[in-house]
């Protein structure tokens, strides 16, 4: 079997505080990820490497990490695709807890800020019927959103974007997408409460269309036109404010 | 907020020089540079039509100047590269539909190459009429 050479930075806090590079050399074949070489360096070379995963099928966006400084999913890259060495680091931008373990809070944070969930005031009733039918949405409906609906929560946009790098306040690519996402679905009501957060400062219009989020998305969601649709919408609602006074 | 522990890597002011993706983007951004020596080039010359015939002719000799000339072809071919991002990125920032369907993208970059053929020929048909 062929071996390519994995070169990972590690970061171990109890040792001290600069992180360091450390190679390992990995059997591989056309299958081989970047995911199952980290499992062969655990298993095989040295069990003290830490990383996340779980589904292994890029669906539960756990294994994020920089391969040769560009984000990715670890399950979904192959050892095939690369040039050896392969340069693997933890998530740029986010602070690092344990060599390629990052500490995801600030982007949920930021998540959960723009009130990611069908807000619908009209269906709070309890004892009222009408709070337990089920919504109908037509397929027309439904497709507005769609797209923007498929993110798995990896944060690789995030590693993507140099104005969250220079910024960790800015809402950032997912967490625009998903307030732009609910804006857009029929049952919803609540744009205005989450147009405040996108025409804040942090919110849409800190983003400078890089676009390199949209390029390493697995998932197509395509988070920089998102983003940009919003500052849109943002113009729109703030040229609104200003007729009606 | 990042625990004692942890070790955050900032972001150093050559971040832009670390990925192919994000020099082209910086080359984008720069397309305004020359585009601005244009626009101070114009504003000198209404600026000079307005003083009199010989700071005039002091503003065409200096349009001549082979240099000025080969940064202003720079601006012009910036502002097409710049223009070719920009329409790539028009369709999907505002989506249109059209009875109900998406209409596709590459339809509405080529109305908006259309659109700069159509002015190019208007701005021609300008300046033959006044030779
Ligand atoms: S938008 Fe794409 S890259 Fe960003 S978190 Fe969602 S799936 Fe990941
Ligand atoms: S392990 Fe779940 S996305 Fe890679």
């Amino acid at each position: 079997m062929m071996t390519k050479k994995l070169s990972i930075q590690r970061y171990l806090p109890e040792q001290g505080n600069a992180p360091y590079w450390q190679d390992f050399d990995v059997p591989f074949d056309d299958s081989t990820s970047i995911l199952d070489a980290l499992n062969y360096v655990k298993e095989e070379l040295d069990g003290s490497l830490t990383y996340r995963w779980s589904c292994r099928m890029a669906i539960c966006g756990s294994c994020g990490v920089m391969i040769n400084n560009t984000p990715k999913l670890g399950c979904n890259s192959f050892l095939r695709e690369y040039e050896g060495p392969v340069k693997i680091a933890p998530l740029a931008h986010f602070p690092v807890e344990k060599d390629l373990i990052v500490d995801m809070e600030p982007f949920l944070d930021h998540l959960a800020a723009v009130q990611p969930y069908l807000i619908d005031d009209s269906r709070l009733i309890d004892d009222n019927e009408e709070g337990t039918q089920t919504y109908k949405q037509t397929p027309a409906q439904m497709e507005k959103y769609k797209q923007f609906a498929g993110c798995i929560n990896c944060g690789l946009c995030y590693s993507a974007c140099p104005q969250f790098g220079l910024n960790p306040e800015f809402l950032g690519p997912a967490a625009l997408t998903l307030a732009h996402r609910y804006n857009l679905d029929s049952r919803d009501q609540g744009k205005k409460q989450r147009m405040a957060q996108m025409s804040r400062e942090e919110g849409v219009w800190s983003c400078t269309f890089v676009g390199f989020c949209s390029a390493v998305c697995p998932k197509n969601v395509d988070p920089a036109a998102a983003v940009n649709q919003g500052k849109v919408e943002s113009a729109k609602d703030m040229l609104i404010g200003i007729f009606k006074g | 907020m990042a625990k004692q522990t942890s070790y955050f890597p900032e972001l150093k002011r050559n971040w832009w020089l670390k990925h192919p993706y994000f020099k082209k983007y910086m080359a984008r951004e720069a397309t305004v540079l020359p585009l601005v020596f244009f626009l101070v080039c114009l504003l000198v010359g209404l600026f000079s039509l307005l003083q009199g015939a010989e700071s005039w002719q002091g503003w065409l000799r200096f349009m001549q100047n082979p240099l000025v000339i080969a940064v202003n072809a720079l601006a012009f071919i910036a502002s097409l590269f710049h223009a070719w991002t920009f329409f790539q990125l028009f369709p999907r920032v505002m989506p249109l539909r059209v009875g109900g369907r998406a209409l596709p993208p590459n339809l509405m970059v080529l109305g908006q190459w259309f659109g700069v053929v159509v002015v190019m020929i208007l701005a021609a048909w300008i300046f033959m009429r006044g030779l």
